[in-house]
């Protein structure tokens, strides 16, 4: 579903992205670790031609994102480390203008709202300004936006930074039960105990470069963490 | 697609209290400057009607008198004010509207507020005009400088490429939502505006000005949509709305306050005119001394002896006719000649200096706009002129058919010769139309050419940037 074809990118003489080859299925949620700058933003990025491969190619539903970036982007949802809302508008407002700008489906005023709860944004908050809105209340507006798009991938930057313990574990909740429907999922993470928990494989990523990739069933949380921390002070 | 983003747009337009705070404010402004100029009109207009007819009349009962006296007495000519001049007062406060005809010289016109008015009426009179040429551009730019700019700053770009909108629908969008937005503000005034036109001039010059109306909107139109691509073109191709409100604000006060200053000062130093004093003294200077037919006093010892040959007499005295009427026609003819020439250089400096400005409008869309509006108001100079021309030829007339009486029942008399108020009756009054639409359309190819230009080009840099909308 989503896929990185000796991906790279480069500023001038820094390279921010070496040649990366990466296969995410559908129902497999690829966890991306890796300090900051290690390349995961870059990535994903990529991955939604914000920026322009300086060789390689991504693919979303086998459409090249470069050449097909319109088409490409009807199987993608994505949910950034902060989701950007328009403050004037209510959350309800803000999920429905971005769902109506996908293209794809048109949900009744009920059906909208649906997406909202089940999101986990209380009841009270969805006829509320953005303006107004904490961290987590706009995040849950974001995975709404995703849930409502029904895309079969799902891009992640660092989407649970931020958000309180239970709030947290409600998000790694809906991605299982996403990955159980068949989404595939590449997420930016700093958390090893969330990748752990619901990610089916991690990669570590360290100056541009993916220096280890593994399944999580073929390894503990913490034998994660000393391989983690080994990367990181070689 | 493009009508959620509409909607959205206006939404948010709404909510954020800037825009109706502003547009609100324009929108009175505009109301109180047609409310002014729609007092100012029905008042200057009575004022001038009244004059009219009070001319006339002294003329009609100004009692037994010489001819040559009564050329002297004179009348005034006052230019009719059109109710499309409630919206531009244009070049009149400098100009003036009325002028004084009498013997032996083409005078300069009177009442020119500006002469009267204090430092402030550097700044302008509050004049529709003002508003729309000036304050509309602002609330574009601040209605513009933010579209894509802002939406990038505050992230909500990112989100809103990522879900695969394509960027010209967007550009699209916001660009009807911004017509919109607009509208909102235009369309009462509009109606306002009309309003103001049909109650200052009755029903029937109200409607015959609807074709100067709609040229007006045109050219307006064209000048908003010029300024409305242009805040979004900047907006969506520089990084921060921050950069985008100070090009586009710098851009504002280099076409409002700078360009307008620099083309009226380069125009004078290229074309210049001469002061109104040394005009007057370069006419005395003509009128009485030597030109190509020699001095004063050769002229009429030449005309004297043409005369006496014309009429086969040796003696002034045989004369069939009064030589005084013959003789003071003849000065007119001169003088007609030397304000031919002397006036014809000055307006074809002013015209220079006009031409000037329209092609520095290629710098400046308000230099464009402004000739357009001014002349569907019919307060340029060229409809001065106009009116001027038209006066300056009932004054010749005038002084002819003065002369002629003279000349032709005032044989002994000379001077002596009275005339009453049967004469006085067979003057027709003056009466002036003002230009059709398409005279002064003429006149106007260059400044609408240059405004076309502007909103194409400026339509262009939106296209070009919109498509090149970069996330971040």
């Amino acid at each position: 579903m989503l896929e990185a074809i000796a991906l790279t990118k480069s500023y001038g003489a820094q390279t921010a992205l070496h040649p990366l080859d990466l296969k995410i299925d559908r129902g497999e949620v690829y966890c991306l670790l890796g300090a900051n700058g290690a390349g995961k933003t870059t990535t994903i990025n990529l991955f939604l031609n914000f920026v322009e491969p300086t060789s390689g190619a991504a693919k979303i539903a086998g459409l090249d994102v470069a050449t097909q970036s319109l088409e490409s982007k009807k199987h993608v949802a994505y949910i950034p480390e902060t989701v950007m809302l328009y403050r004037n508008l209510t959350g309800l407002e803000n999920l429905e203008y971005f769902t109506a700008l996908s293209g794809l489906e048109k949900y009744s005023e009920a059906q909208l709202r649906g997406f909202l709860r089940s999101a986990g944004l209380p009841k009270d908050a969805e006829d509320k300004r953005v303006g107004a809105y904490s961290k987590g209340m706009r995040q849950k507006v974001g995975i709404a936006i995703a849930m409502a798009k029904k895309a079969g991938a799902l891009l992640l930057d660092e989407p649970t930074s931020g958000l309180d313990p239970k709030a947290s574990n409600e998000f790694s909740e809906l991605l299982k039960r996403m990955s159980g429907e068949g989404v595939a999922i590449l997420m930016a993470t700093h958390d090893l105990f969330r990748a752990k928990e619901c990610g089916t494989r991690v990669g570590i990523m360290k100056q541009g470069r993916m220096v280890a990739s593994l399944s999580t069933s073929e390894i503990g949380h913490a034998d994660l963490e000393r391989l983690y921390l080994q990367h990181m002070h070689d | 697609m493009v009508s959620i983003i509409v909607r959205k747009e206006i939404t948010e337009m709404l909510r954020d209290g800037r825009v109706p705070w502003c547009g609100g404010i324009v929108l009175a402004l505009l109301a109180m400057a047609f409310l002014a100029g729609w007092a100012r009109h029905r008042e200057l207009s009575q004022q001038h009607r009244t004059a009219q007819e009070a001319t006339r009349r002294h003329w009609l009962t100004q009692g037994q008198k010489n001819p040559h006296s009564a050329a002297h007495y004179g009348i005034y000519a006052f230019k009719p004010k059109l109710p499309m001049a409630i919206l531009d007062t244009g070049t009149e406060p400098f100009t003036g509207v009325a002028v004084w005809l009498e013997a032996h010289k083409q005078n300069e016109f009177k009442y020119r507020p500006a002469q009267d008015a204090t430092m402030l009426a550097r700044f302008g009179e509050l004049t529709a005009a003002t508003v729309l040429q000036l304050l509309i551009p602002l609330l574009l730019v601040i209605m513009t400088f933010g579209a894509f700019a802002g939406e990038r700053e505050q992230g909500t770009l990112r989100q809103l490429m990522s879900v695969g909108v394509p960027a010209r629908t967007l550009a699209l969008g916001k660009a009807l939502g911004l017509m919109a937005g607009l509208a909102v503000y235009l369309v009462p005034a509009a109606v306002l505006g009309a309003g103001a036109l049909v109650f200052a001039s009755g029903a029937e010059e109200g409607a015959a000005s609807l074709p100067r109306a709609l040229w007006l909107a045109a050219a307006y139109s064209l000048y908003f949509l010029t300024f409305g691509a242009i805040g979004l073109a900047v907006s969506a191709w520089v990084r921060s709305p921050r950069l985008a409100l100070v090009c586009l604000l710098g851009f504002w006060i280099f076409n409002s306050l700078v360009a307008p200053r620099a083309a009226v000062d380069v125009s004078k130093k290229l074309h210049p005119t001469p002061t109104s004093f040394d005009f007057a003294e370069t006419i005395a200077a003509d009128l009485a001394g030597a030109d190509g037919h020699g001095t004063s006093s050769e002229r009429a010892k030449r005309l004297e002896e043409q005369t006496l040959k014309q009429y086969g007499v040796t003696k002034l005295a045989d004369l069939p006719v009064s030589f005084a009427g013959i003789s003071l026609q003849a000065g007119e003819e001169h003088g007609n000649q030397v304000f031919d020439r002397r006036y014809g250089e000055l307006w074809r400096s002013f015209e220079q200096q006009n031409r000037f400005r329209e092609w520095a409008g290629l710098i400046a869309p308000l230099l464009a706009v402004r000739p357009v509006s001014m002349a569907m108001s019919g307060t340029d100079s060229a409809q001065h002129r106009h009116f001027a021309v038209a006066a300056e030829a009932y004054r010749r007339d005038l002084n002819r058919r003065m002369n002629d009486e003279l000349r032709d029942h005032g044989k002994g008399k000379d001077y002596g010769h009275l005339v009453g108020d049967d004469f006085w009756k067979e003057i027709p009054a003056f009466e002036y139309t003002a230009p059709s639409v398409s005279w002064v359309l003429d006149r106007q190819q260059l400044p609408l050419l240059v405004l076309a230009m502007w909103t194409l080009v400026a339509l262009s840099a939106c296209y070009w940037a919109t498509t090149r909308l970069r996330v971040e």
